[in-house]
Formats: structure tokens, sequence, C-alpha cells
């Protein structure tokens, strides 16, 4: 029974990050490379001010989140106004800086040993918590104004500028609400495993979170925390298999993108009325 | 710093940012047409890194004939990725984020694939050259360097050739600049597609040899492809010569760099480096400002 608990609790904090990359990824279409960064950034502001500081626990999630946003406006100002693929680029830039960084602070982080140490506050009812919470309010910014402009400039970037959508802040505050989320994560994430280092998350930890979004439906929450609970609960229940699991999971996303591009769940939500009416909408 | 080693790691840097230069290249020229990052090009590397090896090792031990071998197999890779992930998407006419997500994907299986069969070695080339390095005054210029950069430039001079002056390379640039009117002009853009695929591939199976030749192979070496796209970003996007520009640039003060303050604080310069670059010109050193279209 512990080990199912272990395996549910690492699965829904990852779901955690899948939201924070869909957040982004699904109502801006902004693509980013350095959500691994910004895990890092929570883990180890939540860490040090826990360890080092003294600060009580929900503070130090806190300011792990505060910490997250404020780095996110900042490398979102030079690049949001650009092509998105320079986003792209310098997200990535910004989670191999973030890794440098702790492994060069090594007084503070560490170094390459890591932090060991931390007690383990979190548990699952405080992650299933926090998983509905941000769904709840991913679901309704993206039935809000807010979230119907930001669809908007997902679809098309010129056009929603021409409607009058300020397309540099929408990008802006979906960004800094998505580095929240992700921090937010990662802060989780310390007092979960009790034990972070700067390689936690590559570049390629980050890309997945996105991949995964797609594979699930880039328009369905549904679809993304369900894509992220079969992945990650697989891969913690085939150990054995642990690297084969990309493979399967990279084979998977190509097949679910050329057969079916707008992902496996289209635009179907969960709710009592689709339940109802069960039937899969069309794209 | 002393004068020669200063000189001596400029050397290094410029062979370095010649590969460099060769990744932004063949990063670039997709980007040109089809207006996304092809992160697949990483899996070009490292195929052809281990491809690379196991030929050279196994079944003919010579250097140009193994390049050249190695080379036209990274062009059929290209290609061969192109026709099964990037064409289904592309006839259905799917939003750029998809060809993104799928040029991760691939680099990803490609790393992972390799990681799961091959991963628990390492491959060393076999020695090419008896004398490893030459001496000239108190430099000492590795051979395997120096090999680098004279085919970096051979290459790259062919390309302009190519794109400057054959038919094909016309139709390349024709369709860089705009997609939909050559195919109207009567141009097969299909046919142009899976070229500037080949010849990104040709670039990505060089880059791959030269750093399975340099370095060892492992299944990570597809990632040091980054720093070439990191290079086409300064570069400009769709700016090619910009791309070499940046390269060079980017091999020479990284090699500096590591030598004067070591390599976790390098990393943390260059991306600042970046940062600024970015937010003072936008558009990279020699790029055109990306305006959307209708």
């Amino acid at each position: 029974m512990e080990f199912y608990i272990k395996v549910l609790e690492i699965t829904c904090l990852h779901t955690i990050l899948v939201l924070g990359a869909y957040l982004m990824t699904g109502l801006t279409g902004l693509f980013s490379l350095g959500q691994g960064g910004f895990v890092s950034i929570g883990a180890y502001t939540a860490s040090i001010a826990y360890l080092h500081f003294n600060v009580p626990f929900p503070m130090a999630i806190l300011m792990a989140v505060l910490m997250g946003s404020a780095v996110g406006f900042v490398i979102g100002i030079p690049t949001l106004r650009l092509h998105r693929d320079y986003f792209l680029l310098v997200t990535f830039g910004f989670g191999e800086m973030v890794r440098a960084a702790l492994l060069h602070l090594a007084q503070l982080t560490g170094g390459a040993l890591g932090i060991a140490g931390i007690p383990k506050v979190v548990d699952l009812p405080m992650i299933l918590v926090s998983i509905l919470f941000i769904t709840f309010l991913i679901y309704n910014l993206k039935r809000s104004r807010f979230g119907r402009n930001c669809i908007a400039i997902r679809d098309d970037e010129l056009a929603a500028s021409l409607m009058g959508i300020n397309v540099y802040s929408h990008k802006m505050k979906v960004f800094i609400l998505s580095s929240a989320i992700t921090s937010y994560g990662g802060a989780l994430y310390a007092f979960l495993i009790m034990f972070i280092e700067p390689n936690l998350f590559n570049w390629l930890e980050s890309a997945k979170l996105i991949i995964i979004t797609f594979v699930g439906g880039v328009n369905s929450i549904t679809g993304a925390i369900i894509a992220s609970v079969v992945y990650y609960s697989f891969g913690e229940f085939f150990r054995f298999v642990d690297v084969w699991r990309d493979v399967l999971l990279a084979l998977a996303v190509l097949f679910v993108t050329i057969f079916r591009p707008g992902g496996i769940f289209g635009s179907w939500e969960l709710s009592p009325k689709n339940l109802l009416r069960w039937r899969v909408k069309k794209d | 710093m002393e004068l020669n080693i200063l000189l001596q790691q400029i050397i290094n840097g410029i062979s370095l940012g010649g590969v460099y230069a060769l990744e932004a290249v063949g990063f670039g020229i997709i980007f040109n047409i089809l207006k996304f990052s092809n992160f697949s090009h990483s899996g070009v590397v490292a195929i052809t890194a281990y491809f690379g090896f196991f030929i050279s090792r196994y079944i003919y031990t010579h250097f140009l004939v193994t390049l050249i071998i190695t080379t036209l197999a990274g062009g059929l890779i290209g290609v061969i990725i192109e026709k099964l992930i990037f064409r289904p998407i592309r006839l259905k006419g799917a939003p750029l984020t998809l060809f993104l997500v799928n040029s991760i994907t691939a680099a990803m299986l490609v790393q992972q694939f390799f990681a799961a069969t091959l991963g628990d070695d390492y491959y060393p080339y076999p020695v090419f050259m008896k004398q490893t390095s030459i001496n000239i005054g108190n430099l000492t210029i590795s051979k395997t360097y120096t090999l680098m950069l004279i085919i970096s430039g051979l290459v790259l001079l062919l390309l302009t050739y190519v794109l400057k002056r054959t038919k094909v390379g016309i139709a390349l640039r024709a369709a860089s600049t705009d997609i939909r009117t050559p195919s109207l002009m009567g141009v097969n853009i299909d046919f142009v597609i899976s070229v500037a695929f080949f010849i990104a591939g040709v670039l990505g199976g060089i880059t791959g040899y030269l750093l399975g030749m340099t370095y060892s192979v492992d299944p990570f070496i597809g990632s040091m492809i980054l720093k070439g796209i990191i290079a086409a970003i300064i570069g400009g996007m769709g700016s090619l010569g910009g791309g070499v520009i940046a390269g060079l640039l980017l091999g020479g003060a990284e090699c500096l760099l590591i030598a004067e303050i070591g390599s976790s604080l390098t990393q943390i310069v260059i991306y600042s480096g970046i940062f600024v670059l970015l937010l003072i010109r936008p558009e990279g050193i020699a790029g055109k400002r990306y305006i959307i279209k209708a």
C-alpha cells in the first residue's frame, strides 16, 4: 500500500508541473524548455529558506512561488516580444543557466552534492488539493474573457492583436502564472523527495512536460492530466524499463501527432454535462 | 594569460566554432523554409556519430572514405525523418508548434534509444593519424582540430556555391522567402523540402562524425547541437552567414572563458550574454526582423 501511495504522490506532483506547462502552451502556445529552471528555483528557494533561515514551511513555499514569478517576469521582459522560437531557445538557455548557477554557488546550494536532509512535509492529500485547486483555476481561466483572448493569441497572434488584444501583456501574465505554478510544484517536490540536486530537471524533462500536454490534447485539461498520470505512474511501476519508457513516450507522441494532430482527447473535457452526452467533439 | 596560451585557445575555439557553424547552418536551412526550430537535427548528429564509429571501427578504417559514407548516410537520415514525421503533419496543415513538438520528440527518441541500447559504454573512434599534433613555435595545434576547421570551411564554401549557383539552390532560397509562391511557379516544393532536409542531414552527418572523432560517442552527443542552435539565434534566424559568424564567435568565447574562469561560470556568462544581446538586438547579429504576415 505504501508503495502505491508513493507512486501516486510522485505522479500527482508531476501532474502539477504538467498543469503549469499546460497553462502556458495550451493557452498562449508558448513553448518553454526552461520549466526545469523554475522547478529548481522553487525547490532550492523553499529548501534553503527552510533549512538555512528557519522559515516556516508555508512561508518557504510562498517564498518559492514569489521567487519563481519574479524570475519569470525578468525572463519574460526581453523574450515575450520575440518570435516564438527565440522564446523557446532563451528559456532553454535559462534552464541551463540555472543549473550552472546552482553548481557554481556551492556554499549555498551544496553544488553537485545537492541538498539532503529536507524533512518530508508534503503528503498525498496536500498534493491532491493543490491539483484540484490548480485545475479549477486553469479551467475557469480558460473560460474567462482573459483565457479566450489567450486562445485567440495562440491560434493567430496577428489577428488577435488586430482585435485589440494586448499580446505582450497577456503572454506575460500567463508566463508569470505558469512560472508560479511550476515553482510551487518544485517546492513541493523538495519536501516530498527530501533530496534535491542541480540535475533534477534537464531540458529533456522540461520538454516532456509540454510533449505530454500535446499527447493528451492541447485543448483539453482532462487530456493533459490523464496523459500525465498514465505516463508518470507507468514509469514508477515499471522501473526496469526506465530508459525504454521515454522511447515509448516518443513513439506514442509521434503516432498521436501524425494520426490525430489535436491530441488523444481533442478538446473534450470531463464534466457532468459531457459525461451525460458522452460524445467526443471533433476538432 | 600568456600570449601563446591565448593564441592556443583562440585556435581551439575557432575549430570548435567551425563545428558550431556547421550545426547552425544545418539548423538554419530548415528554419528558413519551414519556420520551426528543428531539434531533430540533434538526432541526425547522434545517429551519424554512432554510424561513423561502427563503420570506421569494424568495416573500413580510412578517414576520408568513412567521412563521406557517414555524410551521405546523414543526408539520407535527414530525408527519412522528414518523410516519416514532418511530411504527414505538413500535409495536414498542422500548426508550427506541432512541428516543434515532433522535432523535439524525435530528438528525445534517438537519444533515449541509444541510452537504452548502447548507453553503458562509450565508443572512441579509431586513431586515424599517427602524429596527433603539429608544433609551430610554442604552439601545439591538434591535428583533429585543424581537420575540423578545414572540413567545416570547405563544406560551407561548397554549400554557398550550391545555394547561389545551382537551380536547386535558387529554388531553396526562393522557398525560404515564401513557400507558397514558388509552388505556383512550378517548383516542386515537396522535392525542395526534401533537398533542404538532405543538405541539413549532410551537415549533421559531418558534425556527428567530427564530434564523435574529437570526443567519444555517447547517447548525449546530440545535445551538443544546442550550441549550434544558440549560434543560429545569435547570428539571426534565417541568416546563414550570421550563423557562421556567431558559431565562430561562440566557439572562441567558450574556449577562452573556460580557460579563464572555469566551465560552470562560462555557461552563466554565455547565456547571460545571449540574454542581453536579445534585449538589445532581438533579430540577432545579421538577421532581419521577423515579421508575422497574415
